[in-house]
């Protein structure tokens, strides 16, 4: 027969740490017990109410099995192992030891510090709902199970991170979605033997095979929504413990040419933005570059107005127009990466020096021209309409200014040519990055820069490969 | 990754057409004065046949070009037949890089640059070459709209300066004329070749060759209207007209007063151009490949493209004398490699022996 100060040893062995709380408390008739968790990380009144409280009724003699029957939290399981009750403390639930059983109780009272649910700053919608998912991966869990009712919802949980011992969880439908993709990407994030797991921009990275690559292998979403919708295509989704943006596969380039709001508007106003978008993000990458190009290598491109006006900017500036605008960019990124970190009430500082003194005395003491700066602050502007892809975009930014600045045109064309045969060769499981345009895929047209009405979406996309092809069914003479 | 019929007939309007609007223009009005529109309408005629040929042909077999000489002539005969292609695909590719080199020189920029700026061109063929049909067929995939848009809005800028009576004297040129200037030009139409190694690489089904054969004739008709709208707004003068592309959106009005914005549209078309031009590289590296049976595409690809590099460094300024090569003497070859060899397919044994 073991004591209850031996189990309580067993476990302060190895949980020396001071937050490891150890509560001992004894029924009326006398049974001991002693509830071991981590402070902070349960809720104390749920501790309380329904393992406590009950306890206390429990008769000197009662067996383990009759305890058990006390005990009215819905999270119930026992345990044999030190080394689970260990693993189990440190995951945020309470252990129950009992006096003279060498079995525990293992309650799932976890209230770990979590914020609220609310809208994501980055994919805010004006139509559409303002959840989004936040930290913890039980709520996240639980606003995709609330969206997808179905028998067929398939959520594999397992754990990666030697010592962040981080859930991580596979969601998708079954029957729809290929097969053998789940245990695919599970394997592919299980085989790596990490540390720890902070975020699931970790997770994402270990899900490519070529992790080198310009270009991200999964899809992001910040919203139950958006993330349903990508399950219910046939995708497969990845959620992470600790990280409010999971992750979907297979993954297609234009999926982040779609906004949150395009299914919630009309198709024609849809449309628009997706050509808007796609439209700014190429000048966003590419006009500092041929701005560069036409003034050092074909000055015959800029009409001829613009160019006296250009002409009278540029003169008597002291830098060669790949250098300012070399350094304009330089000085942008500066800024924006300064904004991000700095504390909010340095920001109004920080706005003045930026516009004014940077833009404003810059053009007056002939370092930068103007139209260098409204050529940078449109480029800046254009990448942000697609922000899932700016990390992309703005090194292509780079590259293509290095490259006008130095080859001209031919380069540009080149690195364009270049970029095209990159993409359409790269795949993320087994759907090409760049479809449905290479491979041309009409059905999957209808959802690309182009969002056609609801009733020209009757089926999944084709380039997804799923097994349950027809998504909407009506009767086709009435539509 | 394969390439699809449809990959193959993007290929066949795009890239055919993408090839000939630099010289050729100016090369046909050179040789046969007016009449720039019959030698190129025989040589798609001929062409187009045998690439109707082809396609039947891919329709009885599944086997690919290697593999029905490997049936007739054994492994050995279809390396060596293989290697004559290797050779061949090497110098159709060699004209159109020195083509580029001159269009992108003269035309992209102001002052004509050194040889060096041209130099990046054969990285990325590097990279381009060293990939497999898949790849080709998914870079058709996107450089068909790209070519037809920009296509499209030049030839609305063209058509404003035609001038209709500049083709009155195209049936004054005698027909020995036409014949020769067609059979000169030869060298300029290789598609039918690009088919025989597309074959056994795509899944034929009912009516492809029809497909294949109306879209060569697409891509036939668009250079047709392009000779048409150069010949048009040129006339007499249209044989001093080099880099036909960029010279027939020039007298838009709307450029006047607004720089030359046709540029950006040729900037855009040059992609097209440059997987026009390397598609002929990469072919020659999967011939390379498969007669001498060293697969590493990356090593041949890079290796060939740092010999092309050597060659228009020592031979840049003998572009006249390279092209008066192919007019005069290559020809032959090619008439022989794309019209009689893809031809004589149909003579292979389709059944394993």
């Amino acid at each position: 027969m073991i004591t209850l100060e031996k189990q309580i040893d067993a476990v302060k062995s190895v949980l020396k740490s001071e937050d490891i709380l150890v509560f001992e408390f004894a029924s009326d008739e006398g049974k001991k017990f002693a509830a071991v968790y981590a402070d902070g990380l349960i809720d104390k009144n749920q501790l309380g109410e329904l393992v406590i409280k009950p306890l206390g009724a429990v008769k000197k003699n009662a067996k383990f099995k009759d305890i058990k029957l006390f005990l009215a939290s819905p999270e119930l399981k026992e345990g044999k192992k030190v080394a689970d009750a260990i693993k189990e403390i440190s995951a945020g639930n309470a252990v129950v030891l009992v006096d003279g059983e060498s079995d525990f109780f293992i309650v799932g009272v976890k209230m770990p510090p979590m914020r609220a649910v609310a809208e994501p700053p980055t994919q805010v919608a004006v139509h559409g709902p303002r959840e989004g998912f936040i930290e913890d991966i039980k709520i996240n869990l639980g606003l995709i199970r609330k969206r997808i009712k179905t028998d067929k919802l398939q959520v594999k949980t397992f754990t990666v991170g030697e010592k962040s011992q981080t859930a991580i969880s596979i969601v998708y439908i079954e029957g729809l979605c290929p097969k053998g993709l789940p245990e695919r990407v599970q394997n592919e994030i299980a085989e790596n033997k990490i540390d720890i797991i902070p975020d699931s921009s970790y997770v994402a990275q270990f899900m490519t095979k070529r992790p080198r690559s310009l270009f991200k292998r999964c899809g992001t979403a910040e919203k139950p929504d958006i993330f349903c919708a990508k399950v219910c295509e046939g995708r497969v989704g990845v959620v992470v413990d600790g990280s409010p943006i999971c992750l979907t596969v297979p993954y297609m380039l234009v999926e982040d040419f779609q906004s949150v709001e395009d299914y919630y508007i009309t198709s024609y106003r849809a449309t628009t933005l997706r050509v808007l978008r796609i439209i700014s993000l190429l000048i966003g990458i590419f006009l500092p570059a041929l701005y560069i190009t036409a003034q050092l290598f074909k000055i015959q491109i800029i009409p001829f107005q613009l160019l006296l006006k250009i002409s009278s900017s540029v003169a008597g500036l002291a830098l060669s127009p790949s250098v300012e605008m070399f350094l304009t960019l330089f000085v942008l990124e500066v800024l924006n990466e300064a904004s991000i970190r700095m504390p909010k009430y340095v920001g109004l500082a920080m706005s003045v020096v930026g516009a004014l003194v940077l833009g404003d005395t810059a053009v007056k003491a002939g370092i930068i021209s103007t139209p260098a700066i409204i050529i940078i602050a449109f480029s800046a502007i254009g990448l942000y309409t697609v922000p899932n892809v700016v990390e992309t975009t703005t090194t292509l930014r780079w590259m293509a200014l290095i490259i006008a600045g130095s080859v001209g045109p031919l380069g540009l064309v080149l690195f364009v040519a270049y970029l095209i045969c990159y993409i359409v060769s790269e795949q993320s499981y087994g759907a090409p990055l760049a479809a449905p345009f290479a491979p041309l895929i009409k059905s999957d047209l209808y959802d690309s820069l182009i969002k056609a009405n609801m009733y020209s979406l009757k089926k999944r996309p084709k380039t997804l490969r799923v097994r349950e092809k027809v998504r909407l069914k009506n009767d086709a003479n009435k539509r | 990754m394969r390439i699809s019929v449809r990959q193959i007939c993007f290929i066949m309007v795009a890239y055919t057409a993408a090839t000939k609007l630099l010289i050729y223009p100016t090369m046909l009005s050179w040789f046969c004065d007016g009449a720039i529109i019959f030698p190129a309408l025989i040589n798609f005629i001929v062409c187009g046949a045998v690439i109707w040929a082809l396609s039947f042909l891919c329709s009885k077999t599944d086997k690919t070009f290697f593999g029905l000489l490997q049936n007739t002539f054994g492994e050995i005969g279809a390396r060596i037949v293989y290697g004559f292609f290797a050779v061949f695909f090497l110098f159709a590719a060699l004209l159109p890089i020195f083509e580029q080199k001159q269009y992108v020189h003269n035309i992209f920029y102001d002052t004509v640059p050194p040889l060096g700026v041209f130099m990046p061109f054969f990285i990325f063929a590097a990279y381009a070459a060293s990939r497999k049909f898949g790849n080709i067929g998914r870079c058709a995939d996107i450089c068909l709209p790209i070519f037809a848009g920009t296509m499209f809005l030049l030839f609305i800028m063209a058509f404003s300066d035609v001038k209709a009576d500049d083709f009155l004297p195209m049936f004054s040129v005698p027909a020995t004329t036409i014949f020769s200037t067609a059979a000169r030009t030869a060298f300029n139409f290789v598609e039918p070749c690009w088919l025989l190694m597309f074959m056994g690489h795509f899944k034929y089904k009912k009516g492809d060759a029809a497909k294949i054969t109306l879209s060569y004739a697409a891509g036939a008709a668009i250079v047709i209207l392009f000779l048409a709208l150069f010949h048009g707004i040129y006339g007499p003068i249209a044989p001093s007209r080099t880099f036909a592309v960029a010279r027939i959106s020039l007298f838009f009005p709307a450029i006047e007063t607004m720089g030359r914005i046709d540029l950006i549209l040729l900037y855009v078309l040059e992609v097209v151009m440059l997987f026009a031009v390397v598609i002929n590289l990469q072919l020659a590296v999967h011939a390379i490949a498969k007669c001498s049976g060293f697969e590493n595409y990356v090593i041949i690809s890079l290796a060939t493209n740092a010999v092309f590099a050597i060659i228009l460094f020592i031979f840049d300024s003998r572009y006249n004398a390279i092209v008066t090569l192919y007019s005069q003497w290559l020809w032959i070859a090619f008439i022989v490699f794309t019209v009689l060899v893809p031809a004589l397919a149909w003579t292979l044994r389709r059944r394993t022996r």
